[in-house]
């Protein structure tokens, strides 16, 4: 406007700004915001005049309940358990699904289409969604939380780990293949070797995710710290759910800095 | 047998192999413990098909009457909780940036890393008596666990932007609030913008399974189902919402696409 006629020269020229664009996006986002803010009954007021009770059931958890901490220990074990289980089992059966789902190794397009396809839908439904699918499938207890990281398991590192694997030099592979190597010769010497740094890594974070997941599995009955929490939360045991809470997150917390410090050194 | 003409890597019990026999016996150990044996193991196929039958038909007049409204309060949910997160972590994310305030960033960086190691359904167990049941204590608990990642990649980008403009707008005479306004947002924002809309994709993931403890959402309805073994209804809720977490996905992925060119 005035200050742009008055630019002086050399002055670098303002960008040009799509001003469709921006009313429409902001627009999208004040609507969204709206319909959603209403939808849930979110209000400010409300939260202010809960505040004091909120006060109240942090001072009533606090401080956490040691005196239950040695009945954690067995179900803090299981859900490690479930984790190292759910871990192995889904980090084996994924290699197979990644290695179909990288462009430049599969051996068709249909496989790839399939393959593909099945990976995102398995990583459409959140992990307590298979937790609750398993538990009503196997019955309750730690199989139907390992059962439910298996599946999760997949979903994270064949997603990853067909992208490192489609970002391998194909040099190697070819001269398999030239050489008169199989497919599966192929993989074996001249693609996997490649991303086996990635694998360990992937598989070591999403040991990292599941034992996290893993503490919140029992919330529907698949095992584990989970179920002790449950059962807890439901009676208002709040100082003993703080120690719960807490113990869980110093677990998280210590196995995420080992599986960290070795994926450092990995990649 | 072909003769060998290239070195092959040193045989023997390389550090690799006894990784891999540590995992294995790890693993037996675990499965033993909880009671996964090879019968069990065995035994699984059948049982999963014997429920898996039960899921068909699904029951699609109950997906539209109680399914959908259900799965749009999970939708609100994860908006509103990515809202939050987004009005929260911005300002974060700029003090946590060690090329822009050295002092302060290690403690932003220390706060967030405190509230990314809590899963929001432990947040929401906390939430659901302060404020209730239902949605907005779901909203919530999404907002505040959101804040910690996004507050972790938010100063990472504004790390890695070119410090010029910053420079020139000081070396005018600008404040570092101006500064921050015309040097730095203009130059980080599509790119936070974009993980915004990635903590959504994550957050409808979240608020999906937060009915589990009351916070309103689809899980709520799932975990009916299946404790009154509805499995007809259960089917409706998993394939309405693969369904709405696939288009909401390519949607968001789409928009990031853009945003990020």
């Amino acid at each position: 406007m005035n200050e742009a006629s008055r630019a002086a020269p050399g002055r670098p020229l303002r960008p040009a700004r799509n001003w469709t664009l921006i009313i429409a996006a902001v627009g999208a986002v004040s609507l969204m915001t709206w319909w959603s803010a209403r939808g849930i009954g979110f209000s400010l007021v409300e939260l202010a005049c809960n505040l004091p009770g909120g006060r109240r059931l942090l001072v009533e958890s606090w401080p956490p309940d040691w005196s239950f901490f040695p009945r954690l220990l067995g179900p803090l074990l299981e859900t490690l358990q479930i984790a190292v289980v759910g871990t192995v089992i889904g980090g084996i059966l994924a290699i197979p699904i990644a290695v179909l789902a990288a462009r430049n190794l599969t051996p068709g397009f249909l496989v790839w289409f399939v393959d593909r396809n099945f990976m995102n839908i398995l990583r459409t439904l959140p992990d307590l969604f298979w937790a609750m699918l398993f538990a009503a499938a196997v019955g309750f207890g730690p199989i139907a939380g390992a059962l439910a990281l298996t599946v999760f398991t997949i979903a994270v590192i064949s997603k990853l780990w067909s992208e490192s694997l489609e970002a391998i030099d194909m040099a190697v592979p070819e001269a398999v293949r030239a050489a008169g190597g199989s497919w599966l010769a192929m993989l074996q010497f001249g693609a996997i070797p490649q991303a086996l740094p990635h694998y360990v890594s992937y598989a070591l974070y999403a040991f990292e995710l599941n034992v996290r997941a893993s503490m919140i599995l029992g919330l529907v009955g698949a095992g584990g710290i989970g179920m002790v929490l449950e059962t807890q939360r439901s009676t208002f045991e709040y100082p003993r759910v703080t120690l719960i809470v807490l113990s869980v997150l110093v677990l998280v917390l210590i196995i995420e800095k080992i599986s960290e410090s070795i994926r450092r050194r990995l990649v | 047998m072909t003769v060998r003409t290239t070195l092959a890597p040193a045989a023997g019990m390389g550090w690799a192999t006894q990784v891999t026999l540590f995992i294995a016996v790890l693993f037996l150990v675990c499965a033993w413990a909880i009671d996964l044996t090879p019968a069990a193991l065995a035994n699984l196929p059948r049982q999963m098909a014997t429920v898996l039958s039960f899921f068909y038909p699904a029951d699609l007049n109950y997906g539209a009457t109680r399914v959908w409204p259900a799965l749009l309060e999970s939708i609100q949910i994860a908006w509103m909780g990515t809202i939050i997160a987004a009005m929260l972590s911005l300002p974060l994310a700029l003090l946590g940036a060690r090329t822009l305030f050295p002092r302060i960033a290690r403690l932003v960086k220390l706060i967030s890393a405190t509230a990314r190691a809590f899963p929001e359904i432990l947040l929401a167990i906390y939430f659901v008596p302060i404020v209730g049941l239902g949605a907005f204590a779901g909203a919530l608990a999404i907002g505040i666990s959101s804040v910690g990642m996004l507050t972790k990649l938010g100063s990472e980008v504004v790390e890695s932007i070119d410090m010029g403009p910053v420079e020139a707008v000081q070396a005018a005479g600008g404040s570092r609030l101006l500064a921050l306004r015309y040097a730095v947002v203009p130059q980080v924002l599509p790119e936070i913008v974009a993980h915004w809309l990635f903590r959504f994709e994550l957050n409808i993931r979240a608020s999906a399974v937060l009915g589990v403890v009351g916070a309103g959402g689809v899980g709520g309805v799932l975990l009916n189902t299946l404790r009154y073994r509805h499995f007809e209804k259960a089917a409706a809720v998993l394939l309405l919402t693969i369904l709405v977490v696939l288009i909401i996905d390519m949607v968001s992925g789409a928009i990031r696409r853009r945003l990020l060119r």
